[in-house]
């Protein structure tokens, strides 16, 4: 009787666990179809033209995916509401890769088994680099919006292109900041993986050139609490100017520890930061704290109007990569038109050519398929809002 | 500016403070193994719930209390509900596979685990939630370089006051004497008439609470909460416990300490990205030469 009621209860207990974590699995991870009732299979040939979006809506990174889908699903709308592309309307089917590369490689896999004919999207690099290759594989052409690790460039698929200014342009801007403050000792905080990485080490090799000097390197693990360590390093080096490499996240606690700690020197945070979450997570400790940023659409010309419809659709403001998702589709249709046709190669060749003026200021591509001029905008948090700073 | 030894002093109250943390939730992993022989995975989340709750419960609280009674108030209530949380858990999941092989518990452990950090992800929606005391975070005594805040010294007085109470309680009471009987032998403890289900209860409840007072002191400390933060710290926690010598009290807490200082130590002196390196590396060294840890007793196998 008694081993009986231990094997019922253990069994009611496994059951109750197995439909948890199905149901998490189920929240986090299934695609959807998100704009345009067309079936997926009937988009090949006369349907709608199918985009596969590839973004973190779950996970530490959540808002910045959920942004860029919108932001999407926003221009995708416009088009179709003026006609589509070559007379067919556009249809996104979304899959999160959750910013993690596992997660990714599986959102890739459903992207591409979905039959879609083009990707965008890519806010993490570690995430986006698992996932090109399947892309690459069925010779789906993807337009990254977001994530601008050089290590994308260096995979060197053809019909890859990044609409984002690269860690070099970040590089750069942040060379200028110091300038402009007159900072000349810079401590840096990544967090060890592809695109943190990928930006401290190219500040680490540029910002020397322009005559300043590395103090320390500091790897903050992603997701661990207590930073008193590093603080102490940092301060201990002398730095009067803090480089953060990482995600708003984590970045908002190594922003509130080092003010606690005592530092007083400037402070300065990547795109990977660059959003109003931001602020409200660094509390009054984040006054003062500049961003290098992709082009924000409050500081952007004609962007009261993508405010206004933005706001209108989904009743909230759009983020830090709104305009650049927003330009994404834009140039996608542009470089259609100009094919003719759908081919992969065809598209990809006007898109290489592709001058484009849009929200994000101007995008034309490198031999590298990267954005050919720098985009990047600071900001800075003053009085719990951003403001455009100019130099 | 820092002198060298100013620097080293700072880092060893970095080390104190993130070690507290460390031996806090420690604790509860060690009391349990101690008594049950089971590594409890689900540990880490119940922390984090109990950071959770206190961050509710503070923001709930906002216009009657605030400041230190509210933090004190909300860390109470999430001192109780995570007890309760983890009663329901020993009584759910664990108790019906006492009898049962050891890996059929450990299993259920890392179950449990899961069922609470996916709970927790959908219900916040992944999100970090952030919170704002109202303190004066910078606030604190200075010596020369070094800097001490208040909050950290409330903290450190916190967990020591807690730690105390734990020792005195398990060495000193009734019900503590039991907890040690039970751990020594199960069966005959039954024969002597303790009832061994209460206490195995009891000292979940403990471990728990325990865990929730480092998961509310992490929230005001930190200030950002969120669905992932207990993942590390159980790991850390757990190795703690080990190195203190599994089952043994001051040892979880003498284990917690070490592995904190270490962790800043090594960030300090052979840079960020080799700070778990170094600690680990230190504790496999005495791991060798103490296979059961520093405080650990060599345990005879009776046949």
């Amino acid at each position: 009787m008694k081993k009986k009621n231990i094997r019922l209860i253990a069994l009611l207990v496994a059951l109750l666990m197995s439909v948890a974590f199905i149901a998490s699995c189920s929240n986090s991870n299934n695609g959807s179809q998100t704009t345009g009732t067309t079936d997926a299979d009937d988009s090949t040939e006369t349907g709608d033209i199918l985009i596969g979006v590839l973004s973190p809506t779950s996970g530490s990174e959540a808002y910045y995916g959920r942004d860029m889908l919108q932001s999407y699903q926003l221009a995708v709308e416009e088009i179709n509401a003026a006609g589509g592309v070559l007379g067919r309307n556009l249809a996104l089917y979304h899959a999160d890769d959750a910013c993690d590369p596992n997660t990714a490689s599986q959102a890739a896999a459903r992207i591409v088994t979905s039959d879609v004919d083009f990707v965008v999207g890519g806010y993490c690099s570690g995430a986006t680099i698992s996932a090109l290759q399947q892309f690459y594989d069925e010779d789906l052409l993807m337009l990254i919006s977001a994530a601008n690790s050089t290590n994308i460039t260096a995979l060197g698929l053809e019909q890859t292109f990044m609409l984002n200014g690269t860690a070099d342009h970040g590089a750069a801007m942040v060379a200028q900041l110091c300038e402009f403050l007159g900072s000349t000792k810079v401590a840096l905080i990544h967090q060890g993986d592809a695109y943190t990485q990928n930006l401290s080490d190219t500040c680490e090799r540029v910002l020397p050139e322009s005559g300043l000097e590395i103090v320390t390197v500091e790897v903050m693990e992603q997701g661990s609490a207590d930073v008193s360590a590093i603080v102490t390093a940092v301060l201990y080096s002398g730095a009067d100017f803090v480089y953060w490499c990482g995600y708003h996240a984590d970045g908002s606690n190594v922003i509130k520890q080092l003010r606690q700690g005592g530092y007083t020197g400037e402070i300065a945070v990547g795109d990977g930061s660059a959003s109003v979450e931001l602020i409200e997570a660094c509390g009054p400790a984040g006054e003062g704290v500049y961003v290098t940023s992709p082009p924000y659409v409050g500081f952007t010309e004609g962007g009261e109007d993508f405010i206004a419809d933005y706001n209108e659709m989904f009743g909230m403001e759009p983020g830090t990569y709104a305009t650049l998702c927003y330009d994404t589709i834009y140039i996608l249709k542009e470089a259609i038109e100009a094919a003719g046709t759908l081919e992969t190669s065809a598209v990809r060749d006007a898109i290489a050519a592709i001058e484009y003026d849009g929200l994000s200021g101007f995008t034309k591509f490198t031999a590298n398929r990267e954005l050919a001029i720098s985009n990047f905008i600071v900001i800075q948090i003053v009085d719990g809002e951003f403001v455009l700073i100019s130099f | 500016m820092f002198s060298i030894w100013e620097l080293i002093l700072q880092q060893l109250v970095n080390g104190l403070i993130l070690g507290s943390f460390y031996a806090l939730v420690a604790l509860g992993y060690s009391m349990v193994y101690g008594i049950i022989k089971l590594l409890n995975f689900a540990h880490g989340d119940i922390y984090m719930t109990g950071a959770f709750v206190c961050l509710s419960v503070f923001a709930a609280l906002g216009n009657i209390v605030s400041g230190w009674t509210g933090i004190i108030l909300s860390i109470l209530v999430a001192m109780l509900i995570s007890g309760i949380l983890g009663y329901i858990v020993q009584r759910v999941a664990y108790r019906p596979l006492l009898g049962a092989p050891r890996l059929s518990l450990l299993i259920t452990a890392i179950g449990v685990s899961l069922v609470i950090y996916n709970t927790v992800m959908v219900m916040t929606n992944s999100q970090p939630m952030f919170f704002t005391s109202g303190l004066d975070n910078a606030a604190g005594i200075r010596i020369g370089s070094i800097l001490i805040t208040y909050i950290q010294l409330v903290l450190l007085a916190m967990s020591g006051v807690f730690m105390l109470a734990l020792n005195f309680f398990i060495g000193r009471t009734m019900a503590g004497k039991a907890m040690r009987a039970i751990a020594l032998d199960q069966d005959t403890s039954r024969l002597m008439g303790i009832n061994v289900n209460r206490v195995i209860g009891m000292t979940f409840v403990l471990g728990s609470s325990l865990a929730a007072v480092a998961g509310g002191m992490a929230c005001v400390y930190y200030g950002n909460v969120q669905y992932n933060m207990g993942y590390t710290i159980g790991i850390k926690a757990f190795t703690s416990a080990v190195i203190g010598g599994i089952g043994s009290i001051p040892g979880a807490m003498l284990g917690g300490i070490l592995l904190g200082l270490l962790e800043a130590m090594g960030t300090q002196f052979l840079g960020s990205q080799w700070k778990d390196v170094f600690a680990f590396g230190l504790l496999i060294l005495i791991l060798i030469f103490r296979p059961n840890g520093l405080l650990g007793k060599t345990e005879i196998e009776r046949m």
